[in-house]
């Protein structure tokens, strides 16, 4: 696999999250008609969204957790592929990771950089997916992958240039939590 | 094959084996600086990250607090060499950096470790850091904290020592056999000399006349303002002279005179293009060692 290929395999799985009338993120779609982004985009209790079909369906949130800035979106008839998830095993500094997104509005724009650190920022904090990566706003909640084209986490902000993203683990519990059934 | 695998493998695998001989410098307050354990016992830093001279400690990449002290600035290449009486971790892999040329892939490695990747894009002396070496001008990002840590290839082989002293937009390394130099100093003095002629100098606009005459239509150079008595300036220079060159190398400004005449320099002669009464004459000098009190 080379880097087209997998930024190909990531567009397939990511959408646009349109709310409140404003295009804001991006999602990925976690299982069929589930999409997974961050709190902070959706801003009400609907949303647009839009595959890389360009075919837009009204999705609803099903759940939201603003700590956790995590948010699950049913959209029926979205019928989209699924995204395929690494396991919990630990992400080795240095290693390639892409990022999917719409950043400053830019359609599906791929970026590609390494594993920076995995933890928290300071002590006690919060354990993030630290990338070299540029991000930008619309980038969020779309998805960080390895060089496998695995998801390993979804972005979430940026830090002093640094990219933060959700690792999958956390997504999963979310996910988990909300008690929507996943086929 | 997979192709980004391999190389997403050889870059995670080259930031784990340099990350063994890299240390967290605590030399200033709040952030921590990077360091590079490059010979035994003997530990490279980023000399602007080194506020003091004394309770110095570093962390090794097993977690342990070592004290160490400061064995050699040099703050013309911004690099600190300490020791530690405990060997801190791993000896660095230090390669030959005249091999790196412009576009190779390069990693910046922090404490922790921590990483970032690009390339290096240009090789040679900047604005910022005028002939006092080549430097490697990087296209990648120096994270907080990673002054003073190595730059390695993808085989995670040490190539430069990375710097944002300078600037921080201006993301350089110095490149390791500069650092090497440096270090070599320190093995054999004890301690990293100074090169010294025994001028202060100030820029100057170089008289139009002038210009063409011996000046390689070069517009500014600089005066010389004092002359330490005794001192390797005092066999052949004059308040008054303006040196244009110094063995070829054009001095515009006092920085490019320090920059010009690294320490080891000492001992050598050096040959400076002096417009004195508006003629250009050669003067032959030898480079001394700037003595204790002078520094």
């Amino acid at each position: 696999m080379d880097l087209a290929e997998l930024a190909a395999g990531l567009h397939g799985i990511t959408v646009e999250i349109a709310s409140d009338g404003r295009g804001a993120g991006a999602g990925v779609v976690w299982a069929y008609d589930l999409i997974v982004t961050n709190a902070h985009v959706v801003r009400g209790p609907r949303v647009l969204v839009r595959g890389a079909d360009r075919r837009r369906v009204e999705g609803v949130v099903v759940a939201d957790d603003r700590a956790a800035d995590l948010a699950l979106v049913h959209a029926p008839g979205l019928d989209l592929p699924t995204a395929t998830c690494a396991g919990d095993e630990p992400l080795p500094v240095g290693s390639i990771v892409v990022a999917l997104g719409h950043p400053l509005g830019v359609p599906g724009a791929v970026t590609r950089g390494i594993v920076h650190a995995v933890g928290a920022l300071t002590p006690g904090g919060r354990a993030w997916i630290q990338a070299d990566l540029k991000l930008a706003p619309g980038n969020s909640g779309g998805p960080l992958a390895d060089a496998r084209g695995r998801v390993v986490g979804v972005n979430a902000m940026i830090v002093d240039g640094l990219a933060l993203a959700i690792p999958v683990r956390e997504v999963r519990r979310f996910v988990q939590s909300a008690g929507v059934a996943v086929s | 094959m997979n192709k980004l695998l391999d190389l997403s493998d050889q870059l995670a695998a080259a930031v784990q084996r340099a990350g063994q001989s890299v240390l967290a410098v605590h030399g200033r307050p709040r952030l921590a600086s990077t360091g590079i354990h490059w010979r035994p016992g003997l530990i490279v830093t980023a000399n602007h990250t080194l506020q003091a001279d004394e309770d110095l400690t570093v962390t090794s990449p097993t977690g342990e607090t070592l004290g160490v002290t400061v064995v050699g600035r040099d703050p013309g290449l911004d690099i600190a060499i300490l020791r530690s009486a405990t060997p801190p971790g791993a000896v660095a892999e230090v390669g030959d950096s005249d091999t790196v040329r412009v576009g190779h892939m390069v990693l910046a490695v922090g404490a922790g470790p921590r990483a970032s990747w690009g390339v290096v894009s240009a090789i040679g002396a900047t604005s910022a850091r005028r002939a006092a070496s080549d430097v490697f001008s990087l296209d990648l990002r120096l994270y907080p904290g990673f002054s003073g840590g190595p730059l390695i290839d993808a085989r995670g082989t040490v190539v430069g020592v990375n710097t944002s002293g300078a600037s921080r937009h201006l993301h350089l390394a110095i490149p390791a056999n500069a650092a090497n130099r440096v270090i070599d100093a320190v093995v054999r003095h004890g301690r990293v000399p100074q090169a010294f002629l025994g001028v202060s100098t100030q820029q100057i606009r170089v008289p139009e006349g002038v210009r063409d005459a011996g000046a390689e239509g070069r517009d500014r150079a600089v005066i010389v303002v004092e002359v330490q008595p005794g001192s390797p300036a005092a066999a052949g220079l004059f308040v008054g002279d303006v040196i244009l060159a110094l063995d070829g190398v054009p001095i515009t400004d006092p920085l490019d005179l320090r920059g010009t005449l690294r320490p080891e320099r000492i001992g050598e002669r050096v040959s400076a293009s002096v417009l004195r009464a508006g003629r250009v004459v050669e003067v032959s000098l030898t480079v001394g060692e700037r003595p204790d009190r002078a520094r």
